[in-house]
């Protein structure tokens, strides 16, 4: 330990003992900080203190002196205690910076860019709970006419659930050019991760097609939160659901395939579970609320339309997420 | 939250009484209990879900998980008591197609 | 004179004659109260884990004087189970998260020098150091 802080402390503590002055007792709080600074161990503080005291009491050295080894012994430990914390503390700002790579590399991965399909407006909006998401949005778009969009929720976070997103990324990239029809996708992403993923994991996904010639939407579903309609001629919503199981449990499932003709003013939203399971301190946000707001604001842009129900739902949920949040809205003007 | 999990056997068939709300917390408790069972040749069991009220994505990763290696070893699962809304839940998910859900009201939906 | 001197360790008794042992020792190098805590702390946490988990073996203190240096060395050796993975004892967190104490890396820190040689069946030899500034 350095002598001059050792002497600092000493005249400090003779001046203290004489005056029992706050002053010094702020000085002591600063000499705590140099300590600290230099990485002085609560032992050595102790010993420090022994020191000090009998040099300021002579006579009561031989007393007390034992009193301080004593509790030197028992300070050896929570010095440890103390290294061992600021070495774990390094450990997980190293592992922090790993993670943000980790989320910079799934956003640059998983990036994907919202088509313009002519008479389509298309809203997005995906907010992780979390760091990183287990909520994905992919879409495809096929020149001006055609676009296709998949809505998956993966069991589980981090670099598992990113690696299987990647799966349905490629398996969508690699059908575009071949074939693009929501049952046939559904298949062949089902087999590829069915045979690389974990027993305790699954993916539920909702896959689209819309075809802006014939203003159709060919859907199916693995498992995944119907989509709603929007009938704008009827003022009144409708569930698009599809049977079909969760991706990764079975290597052959049959999945069903539905299309329905918009007309303007129709919409249709694709969410996950972190917007339908929604909870507020009364339990959950029920589906009524959700259509209810979803009605107020159903002439504005797509977009906006999302965003407004983000937020809404963020407010009524105290402003925290419990569960990643995804919207995907395709509105036909 | 709390969940307890009653695990009785009769007849070679265990049956898993699950009581609270199946959620990130609690879910690893039920875990615990089924992979004790699941790999038993031809393992049959029966999950009873009356007294659950809640199921969040994390314990159907468990039953998922379950589901799978009972069928492994050829054995079968059977769910039942499921309130509505886990009904819909299962629909969802398309697990009514490939596990047994037995009704309140006896009657049997969807057999593999 | 002797540089060497050693207690064999069979019970938890050992345990604190060891540490009385490495006490006198680092007393009589020179070495000041708080490293004398800290050398005695450390033959602790290692003849504790002979009487944990080897059942018996051996703590040897050696006085040191090399190159103008003095010091002091614990070896702590016994013939047990010896240790599966290193690397693992090493982390911080491993040992006292389960309440087993200041562990290994604790061990390493409170001396100067370490070195762990262990093998599985046969036994483990830990030797660590602490000089004299």
């Amino acid at each position: 330990m350095p002598q001059e802080v050792g002497k600092q402390y000493s005249e400090l503590l003779r001046k203290y003992i004489t005056h029992e002055d706050e002053t010094d007792l702020y000085a002591a709080q600063q000499v705590s900080r140099k300590f600290i600074e230099k990485k002085i161990s609560p032992e050595e503080v102790i010993s420090l203190h022994k020191t000090s005291v009998e040099q300021i009491f002579p006579d009561l050295a031989l007393r007390i002196g034992p009193s301080y080894d004593f509790l030197i012994e028992i300070m050896i430990h929570y010095g440890l205690a103390l290294m061992e914390h600021q070495s774990l503390v390094r450990k997980q700002e190293a592992l922090q910076i790993e993670m943000d790579v980790a989320v910079k590399v799934q956003d640059m991965l998983l990036e994907t860019t919202v088509p313009k399909v002519n008479g389509l407006d298309i809203g997005v909006v995906s907010k992780p709970a979390k760091k990183m998401s287990g909520d994905y949005v992919y879409f495809i778009e096929q020149g001006n006419e055609e676009a296709c969009v998949a809505v998956a929720d993966v069991m589980g976070k981090g670099l598992p659930a990113a690696l299987c997103m990647s799966m349905i990324k490629f398996g969508m990239d690699s059908l575009r050019e071949k074939a693009t029809e929501p049952h046939h996708v559904l298949e062949v992403i089902n087999q590829i991760v069915e045979k690389s993923m974990d027993d305790s994991m699954f993916i539920s996904m909702f896959y689209g097609k819309y075809v802006g010639a014939t203003s159709t939407f060919t859907f199916g579903s693995a498992g995944h939160e119907p989509a709603l309609l929007y009938r704008a001629e009827e003022d009144r919503f409708v569930e698009l659901d599809a049977k079909g199981l969760l991706l990764g449990i079975r290597k052959d499932v049959d999945f069903q395939q539905k299309s329905i003709e918009l007309a303007t003013g129709d919409f249709i939203v694709m969410l996950t579970d972190g917007v339908t399971e929604g909870r507020n301190a009364e339990g959950f946000i029920e589906e009524d609320v959700i259509l209810g707001m979803l009605r107020d604001v159903k002439n504005l842009p797509a977009q906006q339309i999302v965003d407004h129900l983000y937020t809404e739902l963020f407010k009524m949920q105290n402003y925290m997420l419990h569960d990643d949040f995804t919207l995907v809205l395709f509105k036909k003007e | 939250m709390n969940l307890q999990v009653d695990v009785q056997e009769k007849d070679c068939v265990h049956v898993f009484k699950i009581i609270g709300e199946i959620d990130a917390f609690t879910a690893p408790t039920l875990k615990e209990q089924l992979e004790k069972v699941a790999d038993q040749p031809e393992c049959q069991a029966v999950l009873d879900f009356k007294d659950v009220n809640y199921m969040d994505s994390t314990g159907l990763g468990v039953f998922v998980a379950f589901y799978k290696k009972v069928k492994a070893v050829n054995g079968s699962v059977k769910i039942v008591g499921l309130n509505k809304r886990l009904k819909r839940l299962f629909e969802i998910t398309g697990l009514d197609d490939v596990v047994e859900i037995e009704m309140e009201s006896g009657d049997t939906n969807g057999t593999v | 004179m002797d540089n060497r001197s050693s207690v064999e360790i069979f019970t938890e008794w050992d345990i604190v004659a060891a540490r009385q042992l490495g006490r006198n020792e680092a007393k009589n190098s020179g070495f000041g109260t708080v490293d004398q805590a800290r050398i005695t702390t450390a033959i602790s946490e290692l003849a504790r884990n002979i009487y944990l988990y080897a059942g018996k073996g051996k703590i040897e203190i050696d006085r040191l004087s090399t190159d103008g240096m003095k010091g002091m060395t614990i070896i702590a050796s016994d013939e047990g189970p010896g240790i599966p993975d290193l690397r693992k004892v090493m982390e911080d967190g491993f040992s006292t998260s389960g309440g087993l104490g200041a562990g290994m890396p604790g061990v390493k820190r409170l001396m100067d020098d370490f070195k762990v040689e262990s093998e599985v069946g046969k036994g483990t030899i830990i030797t660590a150091t602490k000089w004299l500034r």
